[in-house]
Parts: C-alpha cells; structure tokens; sequence
C-alpha cells in the first residue's frame, strides 16, 4: 500500500475535518482564524506535492505525476489567492462564516483528486467533491436572490453534466469492462474496431468535464453564475477549479482515450473554436465587468483547449503555460474589482471604474497591465501564453485555429482596452471615486501584476516545468 | 433438507436466477405476514371509521393540497440528516459479517469512516440542526 | 563583485525610482551615490582581477530565451575592454552622481533624475559586458531610453522634448542597421554568442551574402549602427540638440559614456572588422570627415555646451578613424582618456552655467576667472588636454591616434591624418576661443547676474578636482599599458589584430616630426585664438562679415538640419498626410469600422442566446451533446 503518495490530499482533508471543528466549537466568529488555516493548509498541501514521488497508488486509482504536480500546485495557488481575496470581502458584506474557506478547502481536495485520478471512478469522486462544496458557495450569500439563483443554476445544471458524466462512465465500463485508465488504454490500443458504444460513453464523458472547464456549448451556467456569486467565489470559480477541470480533461483524453484522438480530437476543435468566437463576441456589448470576465473566461478556455486540440509536445505544453498564466492575471483583475467598493458599497459595473486613473493611478495602472496581459499584448504574460498555444497549432498543421484565435484575440482586445479607455479618459461619477483598497487586496494585486510583467524576462524555468509535465502526459 | 432441495432446483434453472431464491422466499413470507395482519385486524377489530381516522398520514401535513404550500425547511433537515446515518448503517453490516476476514486495516478503515462521520455530527451539533426549536 | 558592478546601480534606480516619493529627495539621491560608489568599487576591482589576475572570465546569469537554433544568455563577460569599460563607466558614473547632488539641489523631481542617472549606468554596463550580441542590443537600446528620458528630463520645455525625440528617431535609424547587422551575423554565424562568432571568423572569409563578403556586408551594419549611437557625420545631428538636457546628464551621456558606446561596439567586434579591410576604410573615411567637419561647426557655436558637444562629435571621429586604421587599442585609449577631460570639460560648463544664473552663451560672460578660479582652472586643465598639449591626457592618445593614421600607409590613413591635423588645430582654436570668451575680457552679462556669480559648492568642485588629476594623469599612467610596451599582456586577446595588421608597431617608427606635429597644431591653434580674441577682438567679426558665406555655413553646421528637414521631414509629412486623409481615414478606417459594426451585431446575437432559464441552458447542452455523439461517429465512420 504506498498510500503515501496521496499524501497531499490525505492531509488536506483531515485539515479540513479538523479546522471545521475547530471552526464550529468556539461560540465566536472564526473567519479570519479559519481563512488563515486553510491558506496555511493549502501551502502545506503545496509542499507535499513539491515533494511528492512519482507512481501509481491505492491499487491503481490514483497517480502522481509532473503533470500532476504541476497542476496541483496551480490549483492549490489558485486556491489560496482566491482566499486571501475573499478575506476582506466577506467581512464587510457580513459573509464572514467560517465555513466559507473550509468550503473552499473541501473543493481543493476536489481538484487534486481529479488531477490525479487515473481511474473513472476516480475521477467521478474528485468532480463531486468539487462541485457540491462550489454549489454552495455560489449560493454563499444566501439572502441575496441573485447568489441563490447563482447556487440553484449551477446545482441544476451541474447535476446534470454530471449525470451525463456517469452514464458516459458506465457506458464505457459496459462496453470496455474496466474503469481504470492504464487497462482501459490497453484495451483500445488493440487494433480491433471501437465499438459505437464505447464512443457514446466517452462523448458523455467529454460533455460533462467540458461543463467544469465551462467551454461551448456547455458554458451557459458561467456568466449567470459568474455575475450571481459573490465577487470573490467568482475569483475562486475562475481560477483553481478551472484549472483541475482543463487538467482532468487532458488527462482522461490523452491517457486512456489517447488512441481514439482522430474521434475526440473533432469534438476538441469545435469546443475551442465555439469558446474562441464566443468570448470574444458576447463579451463586447456586456456593462457587468464580472459578466464580463465571464466572457472573457469562457475565451481563454477556448484558447487553453487549442493547445489539447493539437496533441502534441508542444501544444500540451503550452496548455500547461497557458492554464498557469490565466490563472495570475485573472487573480490579479478580481483581486482589483472585488476591491471595487464606493462609499462602502460593492459596484461591479464598468462605468464603475471611471476616472481610476485620475483618483488612485496605481490601481490603475496594474489594471492596464492584467487588462494588456489579457488581451494578449506583449511583453506581458498573457502574449507568452497565446504565443505557445498558437505556435502549436501552427506546427500542428490546425490553420483554422490559429487563424480564429488570432482575429478573436483582437476582437477581445477591443473590450479590455475598453476598460482602460474607462479608467483613463472617463469622468469620474458625481458621487466620487471608488473607496482606497485593502492591503492584502493590493498585495494580490501588486504580486500577480509583477508576474505577468517579469515573465518575459526569465520565463525559462516555468517553460521547462510545463515541458516536464507535458511530457510526463504524453509519455 | 431445505438445502437439498434448493440445490436440485439449482441444476434445473440458470445458476444467477438461483441466488435470488432466498429473496423470492423472503418477498412471499412479507407478503403473508401483512396480508395476516392487516386481514387479522379486519376479521378481529371493531372498525369505526371517521374522516381524520381514513386520512392519510404523512410528516403531519396533508398528502393531497396545492404543491406551492410552505412548509418547514427542518423536515428536509432531519431527512438529509437521517440518510447519512442510514447509509452508515448500510456500510456498517456488510463490514460486521466481513470483519474476520478483512482485518485490522478493515477495522481502522471503518473506524476513519467513522471519524469522518463524527466530525460533521459534531459540526451539524453545534450549528443547531438538531434542535427542533 | 563582478556583478555587483552591474547591478548596484539598479538597484540604486530602483530604490530611488520607486521609492523615492517615500523616503525623500535626500535619501533617494544619497542611495544612488553610494550604490553608484559601491559599484564603482567593484569596477576598479574587477579591473585589477581581470587585468593583473585571473585574466578574463565570464559570468552566466540566467538563459534569458532559448527559441528554435537561437540561444541567448544573460551573461557578464569580463576581458580586458569590459573591465576597462566598467572601471571607466562606474567611476565617471560616481562623479557625476555626486556632482548632480549639488548641481540639482534646486530641482523638484530629484530621485527622477537620479533614478534614470543610474538606469542608464546600469544599461551602459549592460553593453559594455554583453557576452553576446542580444545583450549588447538590450545595453544598446537600454542606454537609448535613458538618454531619451534624462533629455526630455525638463518635459515641460517644449525644446527639450523636441530634443528628446530627435536623439530617439536618429538612433533608431542607426539601431535598424544594428539589427540588420546582428540579423545578418546570425543569418551567417548561426550564432550570436562572441565566442562562438569570433571563432567561427576564419571558415567565413570567403562567405558571400547577395554577392557581396558577409564579413564586410556586417562590419559595415554594425558600423552604420554604431554612426548614429556616436554621432558621425550624418546621423550626428542629434548630439548638439541633446545638450537641452541637464548638463551632468551631457557630461555623463553624451561625452563620456554612452556616445562611445559606437567606438567600443567596433573595438568588441575587432575580430570581424579586421577582415572586412573595405568597412575598415568606411569607418576610417567617416571617422576623420567628422572629426574635421564637428570642428570647424565648434569654431563659430555660441551656446557653451554646444560647442563641447561638438568638441565630442570631433573626439569620436578620431577615434574611430584609429579602429579604422587598425589600431583598436589606440581608440579604447582615447576612449579612456577623453571620457576624463570630456566630462571635466562639461561639468566645468556647469559650473559655469550654475554660476552666471544658467546663461549658456559665451557672449554674454567673460570677466569672471577671478570669482570662480578652481572652475577657471580645471577648464584649462580640460582644454589642455583636449587640445593635446603634451604630458596631459589628450597629449599621448591624440598623438598616438595620428601616427597610427600616418603609419597605417594608405591613401585613407592619410586621408585621416590630414584631416586629423587641421581638426587638431581648430580644436585648440575653439576650446580657447571658449575658455577667452567665457572667462575673460570685460563683463558681458547684465550687473544683476554679475553680482550672483559665485564658485559652485563642495559637493560640485570635488568631481571636477578628481576628474582634472585624470585628465592630467591618466594618460602617461596607463600609456606604457594601452598601447605601449605592455600593449599585448595587458590586452589579454580581448582585441584581435590580424597578423597583416602591423600598424601597433608601425607607430612607433614614423618619422620624427610626426610625434611633435600635433602638439605644434595645438599651440598653433592656442595662438590664434589669443590673437583673435584677446589681442584683437575686432578680427572674427571683420572675419565674419569678410566670409560670410563661410561664416553662415558653418554657423548653420554645414545646413545638415535643414538638408534633412528638406529630404526627409518634409516629403515624409506630405506623403504622410496622404496616406492619412485618403488611406487611413477612408479605407483602413472604413474597413476597421465595418468589421467593429459587425462584431456589435454578432455580439447582440451572442447575448441572446443567453436567457436566464435554466431550460434553456440544459436544452442548449443537450443539443450540444448531440452534435458532439454526431461529431464522434462521423469520425468513427471515416
């Protein structure tokens, strides 16, 4: 038994037994106290992946892995900066209930089961104990409509993906007699013909995965719920889960599934292409900047999957750079509009952030850069990130992606310039500027902003991770 | 003698059908034991019907009214509540019969599941869901 | 210590640049000085480990990117030339830091000046420790915005911008043939790593690109960049104009340093442009034209730091006429030698212009060596050796820079001497047409700024003191090493000169005259300008009026401006102004606008597809999912 190797997920779940009682017993409010202990479990987490080893554990259900650790430590940073943002946030707007970051916590274990699940059940397992803990905190500020209606969608329809996810499952373990990965690969590597069957299954199961990641067409949950949920859940939503999603997603395609790519690979295209058009064209006429950034999520998923479309080296590479760069500007952008509050009341409109420019230049100005890093303008991040996936798809031979992910990348740029227009050039509203930020708000903000200024300077270190965890994927 | 038989009748039809045997002999003796009491109670008590008496009777509210009537929330509590401990019992009897056999990491197995069950007792002891008032 | 040298001052920048609203003027400028010094400390250092030491060494920092063939590290590489350059460049650099702490005591943005005063000495070293051509352009183009910024310094002057953007837009001419150059050396060496070029030297002597040797065809890329960075004559036009920035800024950037970068690129390159003889002939014919032509326009300028800068334009022409020649240690000499008396030279204008209320017109001063006698004094010292007056620095690199012309024994090298010659005249002619006119006869400046005039404070002179005992010493110290006796020891290999190449040693057998021809031209020149200016003041204006054709023309710097603002600025607008009305306003804002109504339309149809009921969601998914299971089975099919 070297159940040592889900040590990771081991101890943050028993974090997370015990900071619930230790939440719950003292008759007093434990946010902050639990907040800190669950940022200070995730970085624990972290650790013991750092320093995890590879292989295959609890007979066959679980691996460990490059790609693996490279997207857990994505995810669990994710995690924690989503945090670290709701700190504030809640207290003020009375959301300050400590189940809040153990919630939280539960969904991290999710993802990393999922990230390393390498069997269906597996992963069923780990897609649960993520959703259910994000249904309810979607739903988080309850007296709220639009968060309930946020929570009651994303229930509705989560359970349907997945349901569709565990017909899809059986159908596969009725027609290929096995759920684990490794035999599952196996079994489609001999050469005789796939059965209809089988295929069925797997397009269920890509349906129900392409529900997490919240590609085309199965994105029509994500600006509702995005716009719904509480400003720093929709940081949370946009940036760890999304991550263990796309990671789960390439997994199961290129492990077991990986001798099927001329089938899936169609399916792939398609989400891409739909998510790619759709960002950027819904997004332009959207006044709600978290709706907004919806949009904007739903785009950058169609550009990440571009790089699992091409299956190759490279374009796995560069999903794993992409997923990585996505999640550190979208952190930094909310980190900024949950610090969007005027005379102590959150604003989320765009019309909101008139005048920045002229009331707080340094809130600013890092907004120009996620805004410029988003849209992809060089040499910030955001530019890398699309450099690599579109390289691949170029050397793959994919025209049509590339070709489409660079007319949609300029159509995008148009609405996050857009911003910066408003925070410039557009006079402040009559009743004054947005309120200062918090410090840890501006810590986030100043972090991820440094990153995605640096990257291009020493970018080499990350590359070779991603290449290491691509690799490890592709064998 | 009961196993004899069982297994002559065993030979004559497919082996899978034969296994459920027991729960067909089961389903039959519940059967007689309701049909005896319900039919007991007709043959041997004195029946005097009113309407509240022949009214359904259902977590104290009506079966058949308007479906967008309120109701109280703590209903669904106490059953979400009562599923969890009824699916631990579920796991706890096969684990019982399988005891011998499984071991000391069986045990410590269920005793973690147990743990676990006992963290979220203790949460949902603490938040109030088990006060009524 | 090594990379201490380089990174103290960004380090300085950095905390005065972004800390500098916090923790005040003072500190933020007292924090660039001491990084400035620490490095300097280090310089000196690594200096004497490179040079009496370990030898040459490199230091890799990090891969800075690694795409397809093309790898690129960052990297200090320290021979003899960096470690010379760093020495010089910290030393200057920490001078002129202290020089500015009084100099721009009276400024409102401090840390901003300090802050890009260490950016750019921080770029600077940049360049001049590249171990591959990448890094030297990111130096190169480094040293570029800084000098941009620290000349447009005072943005609220609408010359100074102006300036700004001029120095900017020339440079870049010159960059574009950079890159073309470093472009062509990858193109050729497939590499752009030194060690890996200048190894690989040999197998490429009869490479052609386009028909012409690709070792010429770089050399003179790389030396039509290296025009514009150094101000040769055509793409010199900035340098003058740059003098609108703080005056610390021109004695650090536009003399001592920066400008020389041009020199130093070609000396770094000396083992590629010893075999391209024609682009050795180019720089050779380039470097003596400007040399002659920067001094004749420094006779007539009336601006004090203008005429410097000129003197700076002339200094770079022999310099590079002596790479061209062959003789790289000789410029690397001079190099050295001017960066002393240069800066001196400015930082003394300076002083001036502190002192007369921040007049910068000879015409209007004269008559105030008695108030500001260690000004007076070190602004000799500066001409004397700039003029080359024996046993001052400029004496023993000028000198050695026109027997390496005359020795070189080729129609260009003579070209160069003669030219080099009549430069070295008229250079003594302006610097004490400048030191008369500034500081003595009678007082032309109005009573009420003469009665301010006052010598600079401490912090001020103590710069100008150390830089004078430089240019006073440095010459006959490092003389018998640069390019005397110890020449090739102390070279270390760090230059290459080609076995064909003897003109090290040709130098020093010319005829005897040749030696003592210099140092005469300058007393010559000296005597004129006594006589015109102090002993017959009616003379340059009789002169004037006599050749005013002459007078106008170099007045006007031989119309180069106006020859551009003809050719070039002009039909560019014009052509720009087409391209503005009819092609952008009408077809390319057309098609932009179209396209932006059309995104508007498919962004409406987008956002109604989204409802709001959960219906319509899960109905949208299952339909989805239909079309996928179709998707999957058509492939199956196939």
């Amino acid at each position: 038994m070297n159940w040592t190797l889900a040590l990771p997920e081991i101890a943050l779940a028993c974090a997370g037994l015990v900071i619930l009682l230790v939440g719950v017993i003292p008759g007093r409010n434990t946010f902050f106290g639990c907040t800190m202990a669950v940022i200070g479990a995730l970085l624990l987490a972290a650790v013991l992946v750092l320093g995890q080893p590879e292989g295959t554990a609890l007979g066959g259900l679980y691996v460990a892995d490059a790609f693996s650790g490279f997207m857990k430590i994505l995810a669990l940073l994710g995690a924690a900066l989503g945090l670290v943002l709701a700190l504030d946030f809640n207290r003020r707007e009375s959301l300050d209930r400590f189940e809040f970051p153990v919630l939280a916590l539960f969904a991290t274990t999710g993802m990393m089961v999922m990230v390393s699940a390498n069997d269906l059940m597996a992963v069923y397992m780990g897609l649960e104990l993520l959703s259910l803990p994000l249904y309810v905190i979607a739903a988080f500020d309850r007296d709220n409509g639009r968060s309930a209606e946020a929570g009651l969608k994303y229930f509705v329809l989560g359970a349907l993906a997945s349901g569709l996810l565990l017909y899809g499952v059986s159908l596969v373990y009725g027609f290929a007699g096995t759920t684990n990965f490794d035999r599952l690969a196996d079994v489609f590597s001999g050469n005789g013909g796939v059965p209809a069957g089988v295929v069925v299954g797997l397009v269920f199961v890509v349906a129900g995965l392409i529900f997490k990641v919240s590609a085309v067409p199965f994105h029509m949950w994500t600006p509702d719920v995005y716009e719904g949920a509480p400003t720093p859940v929709t940081a949370f939503f946009a940036a760890a889960p999304k991550v263990a999603a796309v990671a789960l997603l390439a997994r199961v395609l290129l492990g077991p599934f990986g001798d099927l790519a001329a089938q899936w690979q169609q399916v792939i295209i398609l989400a891409s292409l739909g998510s790619m058009l759709l960002g950027a064209f819904a997004a332009v006429g959207q006044r709600n900047i978290k709706r907004l950034m919806a949009y904007s999520s739903i785009g950058h998923v169609g550009y990440a999957l571009m790089g699992l479309a091409v299956v190759s080296d490279e374009g796995l590479r560069g999903l794993a750079i992409y997923m990585l760069i996505y999640m550190l500007m979208n952190i930094g952008t909310f980190a900024i509009l949950v610090g969007m509050r005027r005379r102590g009341r959150a604003v989320e409109r765009i019309e909101d952030l008139a005048g920045l420019g002229g009331t707080d230049l340094g809130r600013a100005l890092w907004m120009t850069v996620f805004m410029f890093s988003m849209a992809g303008i060089p040499p910030l991040a955001g530019f890398f990130g699309k450099l690599y996936v579109f390289l691949a798809a170029v050397q793959g031979g994919f025209w049509t992606l590339a070709v489409v992910g660079v007319l949609t990348s300029v159509v995008s740029a148009y609405y996050y310039l857009r911003i910066v227009k408003v925070m410039f050039f557009d006079e402040a509203p009559a009743e004054g500027g947005l309120d200062a930020t918090t410090p840890g708000l501006a810590a986030v903000t100043a972090t991820t902003g440094i990153f995605n200024l640096v990257f291009c300077l020493y970018p080499a270190p990350l590359l070779l991770a991603a290449g290491l965890a691509a690799a490890a994927l592709l064998g | 003698m009961g196993q004899r038989l069982n297994r002559d009748w065993m030979t004559m039809t497919e082996p899978m059908l034969a296994e459920y045997f027991p729960i067909l002999v089961f389903l039959g003796i519940a059967g007689a034991i309701a049909l005896a009491m319900v039919g007991g109670s007709l043959l041997l008590a004195r029946q005097k019907p009113y309407p509240e008496k022949l009214s359904a009777y259902e977590c104290g509210f009506e079966p058949f009214d308007d479906t967008r009537r309120r109701f109280d929330v703590r209903f669904y509590l106490v059953a979400i509540l009562f599923i969890i401990f009824d699916l631990e019992v579920a796991f706890l009897f096969p684990w019982a019969v399988a005891l011998g056999q499984i071991g000391w990491f069986g045990f410590l197995s269920m005793m973690g599941f147990l743990t676990v069950l006992t963290f979220g007792f203790v949460y949902e002891w603490r938040k109030g869901a088990l006060d009524w008032e | 210590m090594y990379v201490g040298a380089i990174f103290f001052p960004l380090l300085g920048a950095t905390i005065s640049g972004f800390l500098g609203r916090w923790i005040g003027d003072r500190a933020a400028q007292w924090s660039t000085v001491v990084c400035m010094a620490l490095a300097a400390a280090c310089g000196i250092l690594a200096f004497i480990e490179t040079v009496m030491g370990n030898g040459a060494t490199t230091v890799r920092i990090a891969t800075w990117m690694n795409v397809g063939g093309l790898e690129v590290a960052w990297a200090l590489r320290y021979d003899t030339i960096a470690a010379v350059m760093v020495m010089m460049v910290t030393f200057v650099s920490t001078l002129i830091h202290l020089y500015s702490v009084g100099y721009m005591s009276h400024d409102a943005t401090i840390p901003r000046f300090f802050a890009y005063l260490s950016l750019f000495t921080f770029m600077m070293l940049m360049l001049v420790t590249a171990d591959n051509l990448a890094q030297l352009f990111f130096g190169w183009e480094g040293v570029g915005l800084a000098s941009y910024l620290l000349i447009g310094y005072w943005y609220e002057k609408e010359s100074a911008n102006a300036a700004a953007m001029k120095a900017f837009i020339v440079n870049r001419v010159g960059d574009l043939f950079f890159m073309l150059g470093i472009a062509l050396t990858f193109h050729v060496f497939g590499s752009i790593e030194f060690d890996v070029i200048f190894a690989a030297v040999p197998q490429h002597l009869d490479t052609a690109f386009l028909g012409v040797p690709a070792l010429e065809l770089v050399a003179v890329l790389l030396f039509l960049g290296a025009c514009g960075k150094s101000a040769q004559i055509g793409l010199h036009t900035w340098l003058p104009d740059a003098m609108e920035g703080p005056t610390p800024v021109s004695a650090l950037i536009h003399a001592a340093t920066m400008v020389t970068a041009g020199v130093f690129l070609v000396c770094r390159m000396s083992p590629i442009f010893e075999y391209a003889p024609t682009a050795l002939a180019i720089v050779t014919f380039v470097g003596a034209t400007t040399a002659f032509f920067a001094a004749t326009i420094g006779c007539v300028q009336n601006d004090i730091k203008r005429v410097i800068a000129y003197s700076t334009c002339s200094q770079l022409g022999y310099m590079f006429f002596a790479a061209g020649v062959g003789a790289y240690q000789v410029a690397m000499f001079h190099l050295f030698t001017h960066a002393f008396f240069k800066a001196l030279l400015f930082l003394g204008a300076g002083s001036v212009i502190h002192a007369m209320s921040d007049e910068q017109d000879i015409r209007r001063m004269g008559g105030i060596w008695r108030k500001i006698p260690v000004t007076y004094g070190v602004m000799w010292v500066g001409s004397l050796a700039l003029a080359g007056i024996p046993f001052f620095a400029g004496y023993y690199s000028k000198d050695a820079i026109l027997e390496a012309a005359f020795a070189a024994h080729s129609a260009v090298g003579m070209y160069a001497f003669v030219c080099g010659m009549a430069a070295a005249v008229l250079t003594a002619f302006y610097s004490w047409r400048l030191l008369i006119l500034t500081f003595h006869g009678a007082p032309r400046a109005d009573h009420h700024t003469m009665e301010h005039v006052h010598e600079s404070p401490a912090v001020m002179l103590l710069p100008l003191l150390v830089l004078a005992a430089g240019a006073i010493g440095a010459g006959w110290l490092f003389y018998p090493s640069f390019i005397g006796a110890g020449e090739h020891a102390f070279w270390a290999g760090s230059i290459h000169n080609a076995e064909h190449n003897h003109v090290l040693h040709d130098m020093h057998e010319v005829p005897a005259w040749v030696p003592i021809a210099p140092a005469v031209a300058g007393a010559v020149g000296i005597l004129t300008a006594y006589v015109m200016y102090m002993f017959a003041p009616a003379v340059p204006a009789m002169l004037a009026t006599r050749l005013r054709g002459l007078y106008l023309f170099l007045l006007n710097k031989w119309y180069f401006d106006e020859l551009y603002d003809r050719i070039l600025v002009r039909p560019t607008l014009a052509t720009a102004r087409v391209f503005w009305k009819t092609g952008d306003a009408r077809i390319i804002d057309g098609m932009p606008n179209g396209a932006a109504a059309l995104v508007a339309e498919a962004s409406r149809g987008a956002v109604r597809l989204q409802t709001g009921r959960v219906a319509n969601y899960a109905f949208t998914m299952i339909i989805g999912l239909v079309i996928f299971v179709s998707l999957f089975l058509t492939g199956l099919a196939r």
